[in-house]
């Protein structure tokens, strides 16, 4: 091991790395942060032909893809953020009750603290729903490691092991010692047979006998994987000698995920006030399901005050509290249920300082405030409102929504626009205010519907993207049009899965798919669906765009407007450009028209004249078209 | 990792997505890893391609650490951007470095004259009151930097976050942490294009006559805020 192999890498390439090392043979997924970067890293690495690595349409399909991997023989991993685990959910349990055979590795990563959007749940509890194992790595390094065992680990039961990881630890970059050589050269997994099982007692749910059967097996694999991870001694129990009054029997801390990663750094801190470090026992628990309790119990038996740091939702906590009852333990346990903690954001340091500070009642316990106001500085600073990029062609399809509204002699208020997950979200911000809702991939389809036939008389618009579409919308597209629901559904084309990073889609040019992949067209889907009213929009031609929507949203039964342009990021790495816009000053009023309509990034105001910052603008000349006195002129790229 | 680093050293940085912000601290870190100096290096983004709040945590030194570092613990604050300054104002270390680059970036409702936007003095005013109160009262080290303060590199402005790097290895604690040639190093051979304006840029930051002042006696500090468009 020499300091000079050691890489800066992220835990979500530690991920893929551990999973090549582990022989992977079949990795599939749908971006989603703070996932991303492992399927990404993984995409990227894929050439040599001893791996087959995908991006799938959703999450679903990425697991059952892996599934029938890990069924015929071969070692598979399916990686995904927290809200893609829902989506996946129901093939999961399934085939949590019939096992696998080859290794089937499960990555999730949970956003404590909500760095990019949705819901702050906790995955951990589908882990002890489904039965299934998982393994919780504080660090990149460790992800590298844990990987590999994970894969081990499922071989070995014959289940589906988790692996979670938040996005601080997902996200940041340490020194990781990759023993072979990443890139280029990759491990060549080893051949494994393809198995060919026939065996409708494990592969189907046929008759209760069947399932319930499966769901012993189901629950002995996941004993005799406790088993394996106490022989494996992933729950590392430290027992330090007890504190000096004997009436005193100690502090027992419980650490796991990202939490345990802070421990020595704030027992570093609490020394400072009195607390002696090797006074103080400790259980990481890297494999948070199957519930350590063993390493518990002896935890309790030690100590009379125990300690728990875990993000989000108090599920060792609880367990703690039942072996508690069960071994007679009567003193005290800190954590949440207590309300010392909260459920809600991440753990740091502070968490661990104030947490010995309580249990030991140390004076310094002021150190960091139990609730720590937002500083006044904070709020101070200007709001920064998301929105989208300078040249971004949603910018125009919100534009042409809003003035659509206004064409029929609607407010904005009185018509429901429903939204979607990823950049297409963007237009519930400033300056558009255009998308109402944000619930889940798909769900703008789902809930326009509903707003239908809840009574709502003005027309409803469904908004969403590319990507989301194939994911989940369409399924709510087909309902729509099989029951004749009237509304318009907007979907905005940018031909990439933009707001993860710029993945490839179904519907991304097929000059970007892997040789010998296929585009699905949208433009070709949407009429084979029986769609009578369908329309295609450029939305840098705003009064063309604005026309179009407002026509649809006259017609009756279900219209697809397809609003359609290539991210500007993208087209700009290519060098492209959609054209050259100017500034005439002598004409500028200053009336700042183009801003509040736009509000796009490259224009700011000069002194007599609005200014375009070339660096930032993409010439799609959004702004030329809202300006009334010919201050802004766009020339067509040549 | 079986070296004797004994130090560490937490540097938080805020801006805005664009100014090359986690850039920085991707050079930082990678200057540590190839000086064996264990290194996390945590860049947190928002959902925004551009013109966003982003910021970057880079921790040096220890074995174990977790990607957060806690607030009053950040030994040097470097800040692109005036109002984003605020944001790292709780996480200064009483007596460390606050380096703040003055561009202003302002939000479109602050354009249109529609929200309000913090004035330097404000900015300033803050990080001094990040002394009061707590464990320790030392003053920070405040480091203003005009955006006029740019070097020009055959006539155009250099990359504002190679300088300020270079800022902060001259001026700040950062340069006792990492050798400077070791940083210029990785700033020549990161890009494929432009090593000499980089390294131009980076030396221009290091060797800047920078006027340090305590907080109160501001100078021509404002001059920054008038001309930025």
């Amino acid at each position: 091991m020499s300091f000079l192999k050691m890489r800066l890498i992220t835990g979500n390439e530690a991920l893929a790395f551990g999973a090549l090392r582990a022989g992977v043979k079949v990795v599939t997924g749908y971006p989603g942060t703070p996932s991303s970067g492992a399927l990404d890293s993984l995409l990227r690495m894929e050439p040599d032909g001893s791996r087959y690595v995908e991006c799938s349409t959703n999450e679903k399909v990425a697991f059952e893809i892996a599934a029938g991997a890990a069924w015929a023989g071969q070692r598979a991993l399916c990686t995904m953020k927290m809200s893609g685990l829902n989506v996946a959910y129901d093939s999961l349990i399934s085939i949590a009750y019939s096992g696998v055979n080859g290794g089937l590795v499960v990555y999730v990563a949970d956003d404590p603290g909500v760095s990019a959007g949705m819901a702050e749940q906790d995955s951990r509890g589908f882990a002890m729903m489904s039965d299934l194992p998982m393994l919780e790595p504080a660090s990149v390094a460790e992800t590298y490691r844990l990987v590999q065992m994970a894969f081990d680990l499922s071989e070995q039961v014959g289940t589906p092991v988790f692996v979670r990881l938040v996005a601080s630890i997902a996200n940041s970059h340490a020194p990781v010692d990759v023993d072979e050589p990443v890139g280029a050269t990759l491990v060549v997994a080893p051949e494994r047979e393809v198995k060919l099982e026939k065996d409708i007692t494990r592969y189907t749910k046929a008759g209760a006998a069947i399932c319930k059967r499966q769901h012993r097996d189901l629950i002995a694999r996941l004993e005799k994987a406790g088993q394996i991870i106490g022989e494996m001694g992933l729950n590392r129990l430290q027992l330090r000698r007890r504190s000096g009054d004997l009436a005193e029997r100690g502090l027992g801390v419980v650490a796991s995920g990202a939490a345990a990663a802070y421990l020595e750094e704030g027992f570093e801190i609490a020394a400072q006030f009195g607390c002696q470090r090797d006074a103080i026992s400790v259980l990481r628990v890297v494999a948070t399901n199957p519930f350590p309790a063993e390493e518990v119990r002896a935890l309790l038996r030690h100590c009379d005050t125990v300690l728990v740091l875990e993000e989000l939702e108090p599920y060792l906590e609880r367990n703690i509290h039942l072996e508690a009852r069960k071994i007679g333990f009567e003193g005290r346990i800190i954590g949440k249920l207590d309300g010392f903690f909260s459920r809600i954001g991440e753990y740091g340091v502070e968490h661990v300082v104030r947490g010995i500070g309580e249990a030991l009642g140390l004076e310094e316990t002021g150190f960091f405030p139990k609730n720590p106001v937002s500083s006044i500085a904070e709020q101070l600073a200007a709001a920064r409102p998301i929105t989208v990029c300078a040249g971004c062609p949603h910018r125009g399809t919100y534009m042409a929504i809003n003035q659509a509204i206004k064409g029929l002699g609607l407010k904005k208020d009185e018509v429901m626009v429903t939204g979607d997950i990823g950049c297409t979200i963007l237009g519930m911000n400033p300056p558009f205010h255009t998308v109402w809702t944000e619930v889940a991939m798909g769900a703008s389809l789902g809930i326009a519907q509903g707003y239908v036939h809840a009574g709502v008389e003005t027309p409803v618009i469904a908004t969403i993207g590319d990507s989301t579409f194939f994911h989940a919308g369409v399924n709510g597209l087909i309902n729509a049009i099989q029951h004749q629901t009237p509304l318009t559904l907007i979907i905005m084309d940018n031909g990439w899965t933009s707001m993860t990073g710029m993945q490839v889609n179904p519907g991304t040019d097929v000059g970007f798919q892997r040789p010998g992949d296929r585009r699905v067209d949208i433009a070709s889907l949407i009429p084979a669906l029986g769609v009578e009213h369908f329309f295609i929009i450029d939305p840098f031609e705003l009064d063309e765009s604005v026309a179009t929507i407002q026509k649809a949203l006259t017609l009756p039964g279900v219209k697809v407007v397809l609003s359609r342009q290539e991210c500007a990021i993208q087209a700009q790495r290519r060098g492209l450009r959609a054209g050259n816009v100017q500034v005439i000053p002598e004409n500028c009023t200053l009336c700042k028209q183009c801003i509040t309509i736009t509000g796009c990034l490259a224009i700011s105001i000069g002194e007599d004249t609005i200014l375009i910052d070339p660096n930032l603008c993409y010439g799609c000349g959004l702004c030329a078209q809202v300006c009334k006195f010919e201050a802004i002129v766009k020339e067509s790229a040549i | 990792m079986n070296h004797a680093t004994r130090f560490t050293y937490d540097i938080y940085l805020v801006g805005v997505g664009g100014q090359g912000v986690l850039t920085i601290g991707d050079i930082i870190a990678e200057t540590a890893l190839r000086s064996m100096i264990p290194v996390s290096f945590y860049p947190t983004k928002g959902m925004a391609q551009r013109g966003g709040f982003v910021k970057a945590q880079v921790r040096l030194g220890r074995q174990t650490v977790g990607p957060n570092i806690p607030e009053k613990g950040a030994d040097l604050v470097i800040a692109m951007e005036v109002s984003e300054a605020l944001k790292a104002v709780r996480f200064v270390k009483p007596g460390a470095d606050f380096l703040l680059f003055g561009h202003v970036w302002a939000p479109t409702a602050v354009m249109l004259g529609k929200a309000p936007y913090p004035t330097l003095d404000q900015v300033l005013e803050q990080v001094q009151e990040a002394n009061g109160g707590g464990r320790e009262t030392l003053p920070n080290k405040m480091h203003y930097l005009a955006p006029e303060s740019l070097p020009l590199y055959e006539g155009t402005p250099v990359a504002a976050n190679v300088f300020v790097l270079g800022v902060a290895i001259g001026h700040t604690g950062l340069g006792e942490v990492l050798a400077p040639s070791e940083v210029a190093h990785i700033v020549q051979t990161r890009w494929t294009r432009g090593a000499e304006r980089n390294l131009f840029a980076f030396q221009a930051g290091q060797r800047l006559g920078i006027r340090d002042w305590g907080l109160g006696t501001g100078g021509d500090r404002d001059q920054g805020l008038e001309s930025v468009t």
